[in-house]
């Protein structure tokens, strides 16, 4: 009866380290892949933040600069004249975007430019200083970007 | 018997522990791209802040924030008296400032003389800085050169 019991408690013993041992690697492989997902989620959205830091550059730099009738390029000053030909969508990296585009200035309401965001699609919105070429005057501004994966 | 037990028993708490520390590591860790996103495109806003106030003029004068400053540091009679500029400049930086952050902007000559806006607003430790240099013609002819430091901090 005694060396019974014995293997019976064994037995027991050795099902239960067994049971914690599964636990511990099933854990161990949810943490892993939780990890792995949200690695991947927070990369997206890197990619997506820079992207949108690019498109601004890209606007403010280059796309909506201020032009002057010498041809001199005024960098990070903007004139809405340079709207009527601008394409809502950039492509950065081998992925394309498309971005909505607000300008506004002191004592002004925000104007928006382009196509909405759609609503099932992250999005990321990125606002910068900059100056305005209005009524043949430079003045201070803001320039809103929000863009999206297509 | 009893020891191999107790071996097995601790190595399995140990194992948990480490899956603990592990999970709360990763957790920890796996921010900081989003974090130094988040840090660039600020950076990129104080620069941004920089050309604006270099570019965009002061109302009602054809002159830039920037040239308007450098110009009381250096200059006797500056085309924007210096109470306006004050004014102009400190609405200026209130409204270019992000949400939750606070701009300031430093002018330094060579000779030590400092105009700053909101001097009144500590930095927190966490800033960013644009820093830049504007020439001008002194009032003897010769070339001053004055230091512009642009400070963007969260405010605490």
């Amino acid at each position: 009866m005694k060396t019974s019991d014995l293997g019976v408690r064994m037995t027991l013993t050795q099902i239960l380290k067994m049971l914690v041992a599964c636990i511990l690697v099933i854990t161990f492989i949810l943490v892993s892949a939780s990890a792995y997902r949200q690695h991947r989620t927070i990369s997206s959205l890197a990619k997506l933040t820079d992207a949108t830091s690019s498109i601004v550059t890209q606007l403010a730099v280059d796309q909506l600069a201020h032009v002057d009738e010498t041809g001199k390029k005024y960098s990070y000053a903007l004139d809405m004249v340079r709207l009527e030909n601008l394409k809502f969508e950039s492509e950065i990296g081998g992925e394309n975007f498309e971005f909505q585009i607000s300008i506004s200035y002191q004592g002004s309401e925000n104007r928006r430019f382009g196509p909405e965001p759609p609503e099932n699609s992250t999005n990321c919105s990125l606002i910068v200083p900059c100056s305005l070429w209005s009524n043949n005057r430079f003045q201070l501004a803001k320039l809103g970007v929000i863009a999206w994966r297509v | 018997m009893k020891v191999e037990g107790v071996a097995d028993i601790l190595s399995m708490a140990f194992m948990f522990i480490l899956l603990v520390f592990g999970a709360v590591l990763i957790n920890a860790y796996s921010m900081r791209p989003l974090r130094a996103a988040t840090d660039r495109q600020l950076e990129l806003k104080c620069e941004y802040t920089y050309e604006a106030l270099e570019t965009s003029w002061v109302e009602p004068y054809t002159i830039s924030f920037l040239m308007a400053a450098t110009e009381n540091i250096v200059l006797e009679h500056p085309t924007v008296p210096g109470p306006y500029l004050r004014s102009a400049m400190e609405n200026a930086l209130d409204y270019l400032s992000p949400p939750g952050y606070e701009i300031s902007s430093t002018f330094t000559n060579d000779g030590g003389t400092t105009l700053t806006f909101n001097e009144n607003k500590a930095p927190s430790s966490k800033q960013f800085v644009r820093s830049g240099a504007v020439s001008i013609m002194g009032a003897s002819g010769e070339n001053v050169v004055v230091q512009v430091v642009i400070k963007l901090f969260s405010v605490s």
